[in-house]
């Protein structure tokens, strides 16, 4: 057969292959259930869409596995561009909401391009570290890539979809951690974000200084550098306040709300609000499949996607949230294993790079669902409903299984 | 390419797996937290979001008179809401009711602002519709989508009497209303409550408990069921109300009020049971239930008349002559004094520099007690004032029930006055008075004023022989008994003897009142009560004895002339109508 030849079949691993097939297998499910009383058009029934999704998605996904590796990396970067250009193009859309998140091309659906731009960000970012190792113990050579990131994220941003560009940010640390540059340097980028954020309580702020300055003392840096770098994130952190009123108000009032939810039970709070009640009535074994109250009384919001893990934690409890979160862990550490033992840098990198976007999915989709965080419009990987993003987490899925097949060509 | 054996390290590879697992970790204990420690939490919180609880009022009970017939009733009207959020063209949708109801759209969205309290809480856009409207409006269902009707029960007046002073009437609870209750939490807003009258003394039988239901609502607040685990509390309707009214007598007396100003009482004396009572100008017992135009209203509520004012607990006035048995109680008392013995009646009399004048001004003649009765002559107790001084005429008056409120079933009484000389010095000063105000006090003028209803509960004392109990508009089951009376039996006799008299001797000035029916036996006393605002009052009160049976009643005509001719012809009428009653 032609395929044996491109990649063998007992190579894969299946390991990442049964843990993905499980979690998708849940999402389903649960769709199932929330589409129970649903009537209307097939593509309005959260279930049946998932399931049409679900063909075009494991086909790319195939199609992934039978491409040649040099090609991915080949053609990294011309996706990169492709990746910018497509999440530009919303923004010459009608509008949705006052947001420009999706391309409407006249189809009963629509399509999220910041999806399939994050992919790319992540496989030209492993492009550029792999092609520039040994460049990295530089300060000044981690700062492209992070401008290389950036680029996308700003543009994400501005649709507005704080949750996306999030995660697009977040495979940068790890992976520059993971290409060699020094954790003292990105201890430094990361320093602004946390001075900026803890400014805004002056014990927090004030603990904050002390490890920034202990830090700043231990990794030796000359006394003007030491200096300049300590007080100017202490200027940074006094002068947030003032950008604090610089931002939009559907963005203040997120944060606002994850401060104190219950203040404003009807706003913003009440999706934080709903979803606990959700997931805390469900108790070990949840109310039963199907049988959720506030899940078919449409007391949940958004259920299909950002909040279809509260409907699991409603209807199957906990026993089955334990489950998922343990299939989720267990996914991401074979990625990061097959990235550690992969012998070839490119791979390694875009490995964890997407080990990284799964996590940081998990993390602040599940943080979101029980009030952790403030509410971002972020799916569950696998679980959530999402055309786009299905099709866009099987390429993911695709691209480890092909990068994590240790031959060489 | 560049190919190394590992290009990180195995520590970096474990570092990156314990930031993973220590994420999984933390969100695994903010699951353990919500589901498993704050599941008894949450679960109260699931069920209160989705269960509604909805109450249902009870229908009030019913006030009926003495023959079971039912003077207050309940009828079915439609109140008809808005959920503003189901609403698809407010404009088109309102001018749609307008048309059907015949109410101007204007006013609809009027009370649609007014009553707009949150996107999926009904709002009211009109009451007072009738089955019929309620049905047309069905007929158009499809054009009104988002607005539904609500069953709401009000006060009807089926008999053809309207006693709007003993009934009173209900409001509609609202905020207002609700913060000034005491019992603030037995109301809803939109529940009705007894306002005045019976309607209010007798709310705790009449208002019903309230039923509960349980519905399962979405998050939108539709309610989409009934809830299973948990058992609706019934609605329990008021208890009906018994009153001592009779639908006939009270037609009758009113009938007899049309176009005048007064009050009339008729009653059973031995058990204070009142069967009809007036206080005219009344107003149409609807008058609150909203289905009156603002025309009517207002022209009830700035009558010079005052139709609102409940005159037989309310008004107040000089008795005049109607008290002189109280007089003659305290001349009685007196052992010194005689009643056979005359005094002269000149038409005047000279007291200190003042002159005072029988109402007769040709004079009765001479005079004696019975004379004095029947005749109403002023002089003679003018000139009987040495027996008593004016204390013990105020403890006369006081234990024939003036000067404190008779505690009638219907709130708001007034106690009037009775002089004594506490209250003589407050007023006037100790020496700004004189004995010569015992000369009005003694004929029932000057300070003292009554209410008709301590006339009417005079009158019941008198025929009773002190034996009568409270009145009342309600059945009791044990009327509260009268006890302050400690009269002998021969003043009694002499009393009840002159007051015949009043009737049927030659000069009596009651005769105008007797109906001669043969086995019916009236007593009465007329009254003349000069008042110092305008015209005289005129009063008849007296009680017919038919065997073994006796009805007592009280006609007050305000500025209505004299007590004989004007009231007392009132008063036949009555007896007449007695004379044919069954009980």
């Amino acid at each position: 057969m032609i395929l044996s030849k491109i990649f063998s079949f007992s190579e894969l691993p299946f390991k990442i292959i049964w843990s993905v097939l499980f979690l998708t297998f849940i999402g389903l499910i649960t769709l199932y259930s929330i589409s129970q009383h649903h009537q209307g058009p097939m593509l309005l029934n959260p279930f049946k869409k998932q399931l049409l999704f679900l063909i075009p998605a494991l086909l790319i996904c195939f199609l992934i596995i039978c491409i040649p590796r040099y090609s991915i990396h080949k053609y990294s970067y011309a996706f990169y561009f492709i990746g910018i250009i497509i999440v530009v193009l919303p923004f010459f859309n009608i509008s949705h909401a006052g947001t420009s998140r999706w391309l409407d091309f006249g189809l009963p659906f629509t399509i999220q391009p910041s999806e399939f731009a994050k992919v790319f960000t992540v496989i030209a970012l492993a492009r550029y570290l792999s092609d520039n190792t040994l460049r990295m113990k530089r300060f000044t050579s981690i700062i492209i890539p992070i401008f290389f990131a950036f680029i996308p994220t700003f543009i994400v941003i501005n649709q507005p979809d704080l949750g996306t560009s999030i995660v697009m940010m977040a495979p940068v640390l790890p992976m520059l951690y993971w290409a060699g540059a020094k954790p003292f340097y990105l201890f430094l980028i990361l320093a602004p974000v946390l001075s900026m954020l803890t400014a805004f309580n002056s014990l927090v702020f004030t603990l904050w200084a002390i490890i920034l300055g202990g830090v700043i003392f231990f990794s030796r840096t000359r006394m003007v550098m030491s200096l300049f770098l300590f007080f100017g994130n202490i200027f940074l952190g006094l002068l947030s306040p003032l950008m604090w009123n610089s931002l939009s108000t559907y963005q203040q009032n997120r944060i606002l709300t994850f401060i104190n939810p219950e203040k404003d039970p009807l706003g913003a709070a009440y999706q934080i609000i709903q979803s606990k009640t959700a997931i805390g009535s469900g108790g070990l074994f949840g109310k039963g499949w199907g049988a959720g109250t506030q899940t078919h009384l449409k007391f949940l919001p958004v259920q299909e996607s950002d909040f279809i893990l509260s409907v699991i934690g409603e209807e199957m409890g906990f026993f089955m949230i334990l489950l998922i979160l343990y299939v989720v862990g267990y996914l991401i550490t074979q990625i990061v294993k097959k990235s550690y033992n992969s012998k070839d840098r490119f791979s390694s990198l875009a490995l964890i790079g997407i080990a990284t976007i799964v996590l940081a999915h998990v993390f602040v989709n599940t943080a979101m669902t029980v009030g952790l965080i403030p509410v971002k419009g972020l799916p569950f990987p696998l679980i959530s409903a999402g055309g786009s993003f299905l099709i866009s987490t099987y390429i993911m899925i695709g691209l480890v299984l092909k990068l994590s097949i240790n031959y060489t060509d | 390419m560049l190919k190394t054996d590992n290009i990180v390290s195995f520590k970096q590879y474990l570092f990156v797996l314990s930031v993973t697992w220590l994420l999984m970790i933390i969100l695994i204990s903010r699951y353990f937290q919500l589901q498993i420690i704050g599941h008894d939490q949450y679960s109260k919180k699931a069920n209160t979001n989705r269960i509604r609880k909805v109450t249902t009022s009870a229908p009030r009970g019913l006030i009926l008179d003495r023959n079971r017939q039912i003077l207050v009733d309940n009828s079915p009207t439609y109140i008809l809401n808005a959920i503003p959020g189901e609403l698809d063209e407010k404009g088109k949708t309102f001018k749609t009711i307008s048309s059907i109801i015949g109410l101007d759209s204007f006013n609809v969205s009027q009370n649609y602002k007014k009553y707009y309290r949150g996107r999926f809480i009904p709002t009211r856009l009109a009451k007072d519709l009738t089955f019929d409207q309620v049905s047309r409006l069905e007929e158009n269902r499809l054009e009104l989508k988002g607005i539904y009707y609500q069953q709401f029960a009000e006060r009807y007046f089926p008999s053809k009497i309207r006693a709007s002073h003993i009934l009173g009437y209900v409001k509609e609870v609202d905020k207002n209303i609700r913060n000034s209750l005491e019992k603030i939490n037995e109301y809803e807003f939109g529940d009705i409550i007894g306002w005045s009258g019976l309607e209010k003394s007798y709310e705790g039988f009449l208002k019903g408990t309230r039923g509960v239901q349980f519905y399962q609502v979405d998050a939108y607040g539709r309610e989409v069921g009934h809830v299973s685990d948990f058992s609706p509390i019934n609605p329990e309707p008021g208890q009906n109300i018994l009153t001592t009214i009779d639908i006939d007598i009270q037609k009758k007396i009113e009938s007899l009020m049309i176009e005048k100003k007064g009050v009339i009482i008729v009653g059973i004396p031995e058990t204070g049971e009142i069967l009809g009572a007036v206080s005219s100008p009344d107003f149409k017992p609807d008058l609150f239930t909203g289905r009156i135009s603002e025309n009517d209203w207002k022209s009830v509520l700035n009558h010079p008349d005052k139709p609102l004012v409940n005159r037989f607990n309310r008004g107040l006035y000089p008795p005049g002559s109607i008290v002189k048995m109280v007089t003659e109680a305290a001349l009685l008392n007196n052992p010194d004094f005689n009643p056979l013995s005359f005094q002269e009646c000149k038409g005047v009399y000279q007291f200190g520099d003042r002159v005072f004048g029988c109402w007769y001004t040709d004079g009765h003649g001479n005079v004696d007690l019975t004379k004095a009765i029947s005749n109403s002559c002023d002089i003679y107790f003018y000139k009987t004032i040495d027996y008593y001084d004016l204390n013990i005429l105020s403890h006369f008056f006081k234990i024939f029930g003036f000067g404190e409120p008779v505690g009638i079933d219907i709130e708001g009484e007034l106690k009037g006055i009775v002089p004594t000389n506490f209250y003589m010095n407050q007023r006037y000063g100790r020496s700004g008075w004189s004995k010569g105000a015992l000369l009005n006090f003694c004929i029932g003028q000057g300070e003292i004023l009554v209410t008709p209803m301590q006339v009417f509960n005079y009158i019941n004392i008198i025929s009773t022989r002190g034996n009568t109990a409270q009145p009342h508009f309600v059945k009791l089951n044990k009327p509260n008994k009268y006890y302050k009376m400690n009269l002998k039996d021969e003043d009694w006799d002499q009393i009840i003897f002159d007051m015949r008299q009043v009737i049927i001797a030659q000069k009596g000035t009651g005769r105008a009142a007797d109906p001669n029916i043969e086995g019916l036996k009236l007593f009465g006393k007329t009254g003349t009560a000069e008042n110092p605002h305008g015209e005289d009052h005129a009063w008849f009160i007296g009680w017919i004895e038919k065997k073994p049976k006796k009805y007592s009643i009280v006609v007050l005509l305000e500025n209505g002339g004299s007590g004989g001719s004007d009231a007392a012809p009132i008063a036949k009428e009555i007896f007449n109508k007695l004379a044919l009653t069954k009980y």
